[in-house]
């Protein structure tokens, strides 16, 4: 099959592109001396003592289609192409291949097979203040990082200041970096990066760096690059700003280009494709948590939609956490207390299935059980957290606040902004930890 | 860059097939600022305090020729092959010129091998030239031994040695010959590291016995009635060996070295940078995956 061409106005083509890594040999370095060894003791064994060396593969314990033997896929047949003018969102797990498939395009790993084209100057931003070196000054730094992105001196000169200006630095310019706070690197390697014009600008994870302040203006400078018929190509774990930048989404999945289409739609199709590992936790008989009334089995989120557990949830949907347990002593009171937390440590609320604190029923509470398996669900409304992470945590015990299980921070989970409560506003809400939707009026009194 | 201009350029696809790695030299040269940049950092670095660092250029010659100049006086081996005694200052300026030869390709051998691990954080989130990383450290060597040459002038004075002036050119294409074989010998040697970590640690070493191999500290006619004739071809065929003793007859009117020794050294010059090429380029392939 002739591969699909690319016309006029495509900026970016990749065509088939597979990339294989060997395991074992990736972070180790080998030494010349023990390879030459190696092969010199294969020799003698083949030739003196008539033995058949042979390289043993690990074939087994691993069912992913991506190992083979003693390798691994991180991309396999991938293609597309993408025109000038769009900004396009990558999403995709750990691990799904978003990082190889940027490297592959900005020219730094060379793919297995397959072929990667673009049409003009790519400037690639995998990290904020790459190249830098911490002995020289800002001034110096600006011309050796304008450089190795490939900028021309003269270039540099024309956009000294604008540079200087929008890092905020002119003070420290002949301050050597060493002696920078890390903000101020990270403003600096920016606005390098920011002022080099490409014709085609790609950003793995920068958006997550740095403050608010500094992420509005990456943000500011993308959709900008995008409006002057540059193209961009993003990875980010924040579906926000995909889902508002961003004119396409491609969603890698296991190496593969699982959806290729509108940011929403492809958001969507994300987030109920994770996988429930981390939205859930489970413990067999001997190991699990216990007290001489209960065993804790199975924590799990919810993400409302299906039964199966997932660690990302939507902004928009209800929340339920799951908490199982057996009572192995019959009688036993049973009283389940949930703590939340976000990622910095800050208490966000405690909750537990008593009247007092449950706008629903729940006739177990303070009832005695029968032995058996029971599940006691709280569900957080939608539109009530914020798009962070999460960390839960469980008790039990007979009453509130008297737990005879304690398990901290068990499972986290992370909630996504989907967009619903962007209309209006393009950014992240940082700050506040919880967001949620109240009833505002405005009465006209006259 | 303007937005049209960018539509009427053709869509590049990278790695075609360019098994002799030429396209890398036309890539090194259109970034050849890049090239200067790195080179104009390693100076800077070096050179910060300007006094400091040309005088640590200078005094690393200079200390190593006294140092052999007293050792050949404590082992009397100022005697010429007749048995006449000459003056051991007269040995200054040889040692001298062999000294600021073997230091270029100590020190660019040196650094350059550790060059592309040293900027492994940049190599795997940006791409350029790679090859520029060992050049730079090729330059900076180049430079020390410009900035080192300085001193043939008042060494061959005080040691009342007179310069051949009208043959000297021929120290210059012998440093010219020489900056080649290194270039070919870093490209080898930077990328292997890349893999094989312990072709670092192996390199002092085997730069210790090349010194001594290499007419460094001593003329070749010193040795030549050592060896038979074919040995006496096998030891010029080594390059550094081959142009130090081309740049000491230009200099000084020292006996030139075999024809069949000079062109063996050239093939192997050759040979050299034509597989490191070939070579490097193989190993950009593969170098973001494995440094």
């Amino acid at each position: 099959m002739k591969p699909m061409d690319a016309s006029h106005n495509t900026t970016i083509h990749v065509d088939r592109v597979s990339k294989r890594f060997r395991l074992g040999s990736g972070n180790e370095y080998s030494r010349l001396t023990e390879v030459i060894a190696s092969n010199a003791k294969d020799w003698l064994k083949r030739n003196l003592l008539g033995a058949e060396a042979k390289v043993a593969f690990n074939k087994e314990g691993r069912n992913d289609e991506r190992f083979e033997g003693n390798d691994f896929w991180a991309l396999r047949d991938v293609s597309f192409s993408i025109a000038r003018g769009e900004v396009v969102g990558v999403v995709g797990h750990n691990g799904a291949g978003k990082s190889t498939l940027l490297k592959i395009l900005s020219r730094i790993v060379t793919p297995t097979s397959g072929r990667v084209g673009v049409r003009g100057r790519v400037g690639s931003l995998l990290e904020v203040g790459t190249g830098f070196h911490p002995e020289l000054t800002g001034r110096e730094n600006i011309f050796l990082n304008g450089a190795i992105l490939g900028l021309k001196r003269a270039e540099i000169k024309k956009r000294f200041e604008q540079i200087v200006e929008f890092a905020e630095i002119s003070p420290f310019l002949d301050t050597p970096v060493k002696r920078y706070s890390s903000g101020m690197t990270v403003r600096l390697g920016f606005s390098v990066a920011a002022h080099l014009q490409p014709d085609v600008l790609i950003i793995d994870e920068v958006l997550s760096v740095g403050d608010q302040a500094f992420q509005r203006k990456c943000m500011g400078k993308a959709t900008e690059l995008g409006s002057e018929g540059r193209t961009v190509l993003v990875v980010s774990h924040n579906l926000a700003a995909i889902s508002n930048m961003c004119s396409r989404a491609l969603l890698i999945d296991s190496g593969k280009l699982a959806m290729d289409g509108v940011p929403s739609q492809v958001i969507e199709k994300y987030l109920h494709s994770m996988n429930s590992i981390d939205g859930l936790v489970e413990w067999g008989e001997q190991e699990a948590p216990q007290s001489s009334t209960v065993r804790l089995r199975r924590v799990a989120v919810g993400g409302t939609v299906s039964d199966t557990p997932t660690p990302q949830v939507d902004i928009d949907r209800e929340i339920e956490l799951m908490v199982e347990y057996d009572v192995i002593q019959a009688d036993a009171v049973n009283c389940v207390q949930i703590h939340l937390r976000d990622e910095t440590g800050v208490f966000v609320f405690s909750s537990a299935n008593a009247p007092s604190m449950n706008s629903g029923s729940d006739t177990t509470f303070g009832r005695p059980l029968q032995q058996g398996r029971y599940r006691t669900v709280c569900r957080v409304p939608a539109n009530f957290l914020n798009d962070s992470r999460y960390v839960v945590s469980v008790n039990l015990g007979p009453e509130v606040g008297q737990p005879s299980i304690a398990c901290e921070s068990v499972l986290t989970f992370v909630v996504h902004d989907t967009g619903a409560m962007r209309r209006e506003y393009l950014g992240s809400w940082y700050g506040p930890v919880i967001r949620p939707r109240l009833d505002w009026s405005t009465q006209s009194l006259g | 860059m303007a937005s049209d201009e960018t539509t009427s350029q053709p869509i590049r696809y990278y790695g075609q097939r360019d098994i002799w790695g030429l396209g890398q030299l036309r890539e090194g040269w259109k970034s050849r600022e890049l090239l200067y940049s790195f080179f104009l950092r390693d100076l800077l670095i070096r050179y910060r305090q300007v006094f400091v660092g040309v005088l640590w250029v200078l005094i690393q010659p200079l200390m190593s020729t006294l140092i052999f100049l007293a050792l050949f006086f404590v082992l009397g081996a100022n005697r010429t092959e007749s048995g006449e005694v000459t003056s051991t200052w007269a040995y200054a300026p040889i040692i001298l010129v062999g000294m600021l030869l073997w230091q270029m390709v100590n020190n660019s051998l040196r650094d350059a091998t550790g060059s592309l691990v040293n900027y492994r954080h940049v190599i795997t989130k940006i791409y350029f030239p790679r090859m520029l990383l060992p050049l730079s450290s090729l330059l900076c060597a180049v430079f020390d031994m410009l900035v080192g040459s300085v001193l043939i002038l008042p060494v061959c004075y005080f040691s009342g040695v007179t310069i051949h002036w009208n043959t000297a050119f021929l120290a210059l294409i012998a440093a010219l010959w020489l900056v080649v074989f290194c270039f070919g010998c870093i490209l080898w040697l930077s990328a292997l590291n890349a893999h094989y970590r312990d072709v670092g640690y192996a390199l002092p070493f085997v730069l210790q016995i090349g010194m001594f191999v290499s007419p460094v500290v001593y003329g070749t006619e010193r040795i030549r009635d050592l060896l038979s004739p074919w040995a006496l071809v096998l030891y010029e065929s080594n390059p550094v060996a081959a142009t130090i003793s081309l740049a000491r007859y230009g200099l000084f009117g020292n006996p030139l070295p075999s024809i069949l020794g000079l062109v063996t050294a050239f093939l192997v010059t050759l040979g050299l940078v034509v597989s490191g090429l070939a070579w490097f380029q193989r190993a950009n392939q593969w170098i973001a995956d494995r440094i």
